[in-house]
C-alpha cells in the first residue's frame, strides 16, 4: 500500500517545496506515495477538507516555522497542527523554519519557532512531539534527504539522529567535505577575491562550511554543483543559529577566524595553520587553468 | 459576499465576491500573511541583504537576489562608487534569472492553469504530464545552479559581479542540460522552436498542449474573458526590456519616483500604482512590448483576455530559451566575473527593478554607516493584483468582474500567476 | 626518545652547553668540536644526537619555543584580563631574559639574524610554532571578549614581541640605564594601550 503523506505549510517561502520538484526521480517516488496534501502538487483533499475532514495517514511534512495564530486555510496553524500531529505515525520538520524556527524568527522571536526546537534550545512549540518528529534543516532542504528519510520510515529502518534530531548519515559530514577548494584549505590558501575557483572561503568571504553540519558537497545540488563549489560562502543554513549577521566577511579575532572546524581545538588549528602557511605552494597560488 | 479561499498560489489567497444579478459585481483580494521581511533586513549589514532576500520566495528567490544586487549597486553609485560590472557576469545574471523564469512558467502551466481548466471541463491533458515536464524543470535548474551553485536559494550574484568562475566545460553542461529541458517541452508544451511567431491558426491546429489550451479556451467561449485594463508596466531593464508602460500598443518612458505603495484596510499585501492608475505587469506586458506575431494576433482578438495572457506566459518560455542559448553562446569566459567595489557607506539610497517570472519587481534601500535602516519590497503580484474600487478596479479586479461565477473568476485569478508568499513578505 | 630518558637528558645537556658557548662565542665561531670539548664527550658521539650543526641550530630553536609557549600557555589558561596577561608575558620573558640570556640570545641572534641557516626546515612558523600560537591565542581571547582591540595579527605581534626583543637587544648592548626589571609596568602600560579596545 502506498504511504500517505501530508505535507503542510507554516511560516515559509516555498522554499522546500520547490526543492523537492527538483528531485530527478519524482515519477519513480509518486508511484509509492500519495500526497493527501501537498502546497504544489495536485492533491486529494483541499486545505479546507484537510482540517474539516476525518482520515488516516502515515506521515506529516511541515515546511515552515510554527506561528500558532498563522492562518492556514481556514482555521490557525495551530489548530491544523494539533490535528494532524496526533494521527501522524511520523513527523517530518523540513527546512530549517521547521526545525529551528529559521530566518523569519527574528520577525518575531517568541511567537516564531520550530517544531521541538527554538533555536539551539528544545522549546518549541510542540517539544511534547518529540519522539516522532525528525528534523532535515537547510535552507532548503535538498530533496535526496528527504527521500532518503522518507524511505527509510517506510521500510522500518532506524535513523540514527544527532542532538538536533537530525540524521547523521546528512548531517555527520560537514558541508567542507568534498568541496573542490579543500586543498586551498589544507595549505590555508585563502580566495583573493569573489569570482575565482582559486582559494578558500574560509578566510576571509565569510564561509561557514568547516563548522556546518551537511551533505551539500557529498549528494550535489541540482545534482551538478554546490554553493561553495561556485565560489559562495557557506551561509550555515542547516544550523540552529541560521541565519547569523554579516554573512559575507569572516569574523575574526586579530586575523584568526573565531570559528574552528568542527571538533578541532583552537591550539590544534593555530599550530596546523601556522605550518601549512609557512611553505608557498606555487601550485596554489596562480590561477589553475593558465596558458603557461 | 461570497469568500473562496484560493490556494496552491504559493501560499493561499481570499477572494471576496459581491454578486448583483448573477454576476460578480465587485471582487476583493485579501493576502492573509505577513512575514516581516523587511523589518528583519533593519539594522544588519547591508550585504546580508544578499542572503536574507532570496528567501522570501521559494520559486523566484533569484529574481529577489538579482533585485537586492542590482539595490546596492545603485547604492554604490549614488554615493560616486565606481561599479563596474564585466559582460560576462551581465550575460551570467541573465542567464540564472531567465532559467528561473522557465521553470516558473513551466509550473504554472501544469499545477496552477491546467488543474483549474479540469474543474471547468474536460480537457484532454493528462495529470501525468507534468511528471513529463518534471524532467524538463529539473534540467533547467542544473542550467541555473552551475552558475549559481544551488536552486532555490542562492546567493551567487554580489555588488560587482557573480561569485563563480565558469570553465568552458561547464558551459558545455549548461547547454546539454538547456537542450534536454527544451527537448521535452517541445514534446509536451510547443513544437515549434518560434512558437512566440506562429499564427492563431496554427496554434489552433497544435497538437501539443498550447493547442489543447487553446481549444479548450475556444470550445468553452473563454477566449476573451479575462479583459483588464489593457495598461501594462516595465520596470526592470533587461536585454529584451526596457523601462516603459505600455497604452494601446504604444510604449512610453515611466519613472520610479511615480511608483506609489499604500497599505490598505484589510489584509497585509499593499496596493501600488503608478501615478495613481493600476497597470498589468509581467509576461503579458512584456511580450505586449515585443510584440511577437502570435500575441500581437491574439490581442487583436481578444485584447488583454486570458487567452493572450496564458499564450503570452507560453509564448515567453520559447524565447527566453532562445535568449539563454544565446547567452550562452555569447560569454567571453576571459572576462572577470567580479570587480571588487569598495562598500564603505555613510549614508545612501539605492534602488532597482528587474523583471522576475511574475513581472516587475522593485527593491529600495536605505543605509546608514554601512547598516540597513529601511528597505522596501515591491512584487509583481502586488501590482496585478492591487484593489481598487467598484468605480475604479485594479488589473486582476477588473479581469474578474462581469464573471458568470466563482469557478470561472478562479481561472482568470490564475492567469496572473499569483505569488503569494512574494506579495506577503 | 621517551622523555626523561638517559639519551633525553643527554641531548638537553648538548642542547643547553650549544646554547651557553653560541651566545659567549657566536655562532659562526663555536665547532661541533668546541661543544663537545666543553661537555667532555667524543665528537662522534654528539653527532649520535645531531647530524650536523645545522640540525643542532633547528633543534635549538624548536626547543626554545617550546620553554616560551609552555610558559605562556600557563598565563592565557589563568583566568585573568589581557591587561593582566600582558603583565605576565613581559615579566616573563624578561626573567628569561635575565636568567637563561643564552635562550632570549639564541632568539634573536641566531635564529633571527642567520636566516640562511634556517631555511630548510625551519620556514616560517615551523619551528617556532608552539610560542607563536601561544601568542595568537592570547591576542584571540582578548579581542574575544572586547579587551583588546581587532586588528592586524602580525602588527601586533610585532608591536609586543618587537618591542621586548628590542629591550634585551638594548640590555645586551649595555646601552639601558636600568636593569630590565625596572621597565615592566611602563612597558606593560604601552603595549596595553597599544592594543585595548578603545570603544
Amino acid at each position: 500500500m502506498k504511504s500517505k503523506i501530508v505535507w503542510i505549510q507554516g511560516v515559509t517561502c516555498n522554499g522546500n517545496s520547490h526543492s523537492f520538484l527538483n528531485y530527478q526521480n519524482l515519477d519513480i517516488f509518486l508511484k509509492k506515495v500519495e500526497f493527501l496534501y501537498h502546497p504544489l502538487l495536485p492533491s486529494k483533499y483541499s486545505l479546507k477538507e484537510l482540517s474539516e475532514k476525518r482520515f488516516d495517514f502515515d506521515i506529516l511534512i511541515v515546511e515552515g516555522a510554527i506561528k500558532k495564530s498563522y492562518e492556514r486555510g481556514i482555521v490557525s496553524l495551530n489548530t491544523l497542527m494539533e490535528k494532524l500531529s496526533i494521527k501522524a505515525r511520523k513527523i517530518i520538520a523540513l527546512g530549517t523554519c521547521a526545525a529551528f524556527g529559521g530566518v523569519f524568527k527574528s520577525y518575531d522571536e517568541k511567537n516564531i519557532k520550530g517544531l521541538i526546537f527554538d533555536g539551539e534550545e528544545k522549546k518549541g512549540f510542540f517539544k511534547e512531539l518529540e519522539k516522532k518528529v525528525i528534523n532535515i534543516p537547510g535552507c532548503p532542504a535538498h530533496p535526496e534527504w528527504l527521500i532518503y528519510v522518507l524511505n527509510m520510515i517506510e521500510a522500518k529502518k532506524k535513523i540514527l539522529l544527532d542532538d538536533f534530531l537530525r540524521p547523521k548519515e546528512i548531517y555527520a559530514f560537514t558541508v567542507h567535505s568534498g568541496c573542490v577548494r579543500n586543498e586551498y584549505f589544507e595549505w590555508k590558501v585563502d580566495a583573493k577575491s569573489f569570482g575565482v575557483k582559486e582559494g578558500c572561503l574560509f578566510y576571509e568571504q565569510g564561509c561557514q562550511a568547516p563548522y556546518t553540519h551537511g551533505s551539500c558537497n557529498k549528494i550535489l545540488w541540482n545534482e551538478v554543483n554546490s554553493k561553495t563549489r561556485a565560489g559562495m560562502p557557506c551561509l550555515g543554513c542547516t544550523e540552529p543559529t541560521f541565519l547569523k549577521e554579516e554573512l559575507f566577511k569572516t569574523k575574526t579575532y586579530m586575523s584568526i577566524p573565531a570559528n574552528m572546524p568542527l571538533g578541532v581545538p583552537k591550539r590544534a588549528y593555530l599550530t596546523i595553520t601556522g605550518v601549512a602557511k609557512s611553505f608557498k605552494i606555487e601550485r596554489l597560488n596562480k590561477r589553475l587553468i593558465d596558458e603557461s | 459576499m461570497r469568500v473562496e479561499l484560493i490556494e496552491k498560489i504559493e501560499g493561499e489567497a481570499k477572494l471576496e465576491y459581491r454578486f448583483k444579478q448573477d454576476k460578480i459585481d465587485f471582487v476583493k483580494i485579501v493576502f492573509p500573511h505577513y512575514r516581516g521581511i523587511e523589518e528583519i533586513l533593519r539594522n544588519r549589514p547591508v550585504w546580508d541583504a544578499l542572503a536574507i532576500n532570496p528567501r522570501v520566495c521559494g520559486i523566484c528567490g533569484h529574481a529577489h537576489l538579482f533585485a537586492t544586487v542590482r539595490a546596492i549597486e545603485n547604492l554604490y553609485q549614488n554615493a560616486g562608487i565606481d561599479v563596474n560590472i564585466a559582460e560576462k557576469a551581465k550575460l551570467i545574471r541573465e542567464i540564472t534569472l531567465f532559467c528561473e523564469h522557465i521553470q516558473n512558467h513551466l509550473k504554472w502551466i501544469y499545477l496552477v492553469i491546467v488543474p483549474i481548466m479540469k474543474s471547468i471541463a474536460k480537457i484532454n491533458i493528462d495529470q501525468n504530464s507534468f511528471l513529463e515536464i518534471q524532467k524538463a524543470i529539473v534540467n533547467i535548474n542544473r542550467v541555473l545552479a552551475i552558475f549559481s551553485g544551488q536552486w532555490p536559494h542562492s546567493s551567487y550574484m554580489v555588488p560587482g559581479g557573480v561569485v563563480c568562475d565558469p570553465t568552458h566545460l561547464d558551459i558545455l553542461q549548461a547547454r546539454n542540460f538547456l537542450k534536454n529541458a527544451l527537448n521535452i517541452v517541445e514534446r509536451r508544451v510547443f513544437e515549434n522552436i518560434v512558437f512566440e511567431e506562429i499564427t492563431v491558426a496554427e496554434l489552433e491546429k497544435s497538437k501539443t498542449d498550447s493547442g489543447k489550451i487553446f481549444r479548450f479556451l475556444k470550445e468553452n467561449s473563454l477566449l476573451s474573458i479575462g479583459k483588464a485594463n489593457d495598461r501594462y508596466l516595465i520596470f526592470g531593464e533587461h536585454s529584451f526590456t526596457k523601462r516603459v508602460k505600455i497604452i494601446k500598443t504604444v510604449s512610453y518612458p515611466v519613472k520610479m519616483k511615480y511608483v506609489n505603495e499604500k497599505s490598505q484596510k484589510s489584509g497585509f499585501a499593499k496596493n501600488v500604482t503608478y501615478k495613481s492608475n493600476y497597470y498589468e505587469t509581467g509576461p503579458l506586458a512584456r511580450m505586449m512590448l515585443l510584440k511577437p506575431n502570435l500575441i500581437k494576433q491574439l490581442h487583436r482578438a481578444y485584447k488583454d483576455g486570458i487567452s493572450t495572457r496564458i499564450f503570452a506566459r507560453i509564448a515567453e518560455i520559447s524565447f527566453l530559451f532562445k535568449i539563454v542559448e544565446e547567452h550562452l553562446n555569447s560569454i567571453e569566459l576571459s572576462q572577470k566575473s567580479y570587480n571588487h567595489i569598495k562598500t564603505d557607506i555613510k549614508e545612501g539610497y539605492g534602488e532597482s527593478a528587474v523583471e522576475a517570472a511574475r513581472g516587475s519587481l522593485i527593491h529600495k534601500i536605505w543605509v546608514e554607516k554601512n547598516i540597513i535602516k529601511k528597505y522596501e519590497i515591491i512584487t509583481p503580484t502586488q501590482w496585478n493584483l492591487s484593489n481598487g474600487t467598484p468605480q475604479k478596479p485594479a488589473t486582476a479586479q477588473k479581469a474578474m468582474i462581469g464573471l458568470k461565477n466563482g469557478k470561472l473568476a478562479e481561472l482568470v485569478f490564475r492567469t496572473f500567476d499569483i505569488c503569494s508568499v512574494c506579495t506577503t513578505h | 626518545m621517551a622523555k626523561g630518558s638517559r639519551k633525553e637528558k643527554r641531548k638537553i645537556e648538548i642542547m643547553d652547553t650549544a646554547l651557553k658557548l653560541f651566545s659567549k662565542n657566536g655562532f659562526y665561531t663555536v665547532t661541533i668540536a668546541d661543544i663537545a670539548k666543553e661537555l667532555e664527550m667524543s665528537v662522534g658521539n654528539i653527532y649520535n644526537y645531531f647530524s650536523s650543526k645545522d640540525a643542532l641550530a633547528k633543534e635549538l630553536i624548536m626547543y626554545i619555543s617550546k620553554i616560551l609557549g609552555s610558559n605562556i600557555r600557563q598565563i592565557n589558561m589563568e583566568k585573568i584580563s589581557a591587561k593582566e596577561k600582558i603583565e605576565k608575558i613581559v615579566r616573563f620573558y624578561f626573567s628569561m631574559a635575565k636568567e637563561r640570556p643564552e635562550l632570549i640570545d639564541y632568539f634573536l641572534r641566531v635564529y633571527l639574524s642567520h636566516r640562511e641557516v634556517f631555511k630548510d626546515g625551519c620556514e616560517g612558523m615551523i619551528c617556532v610554532s608552539p610560542f607563536v600560537t601561544e601568542i595568537m591565542i592570547f591576542f584571540e581571547e582578548g579581542v574575544k571578549n572586547g579587551e583588546l582591540r581587532e586588528q592586524d595579527f602580525f602588527s601586533a605581534f610585532g608591536l609586543f614581541m618587537g618591542y621586548l626583543g628590542g629591550m634585551v637587544y638594548l640590555k645586551g648592548e649595555g646601552m639601558l640605564p636600568n636593569d630590565l626589571d625596572f621597565y615592566i609596568n611602563s612597558i606593560s602600560e604601552n603595549i596595553y594601550r597599544a592594543l585595548k579596545n578603545e570603544e
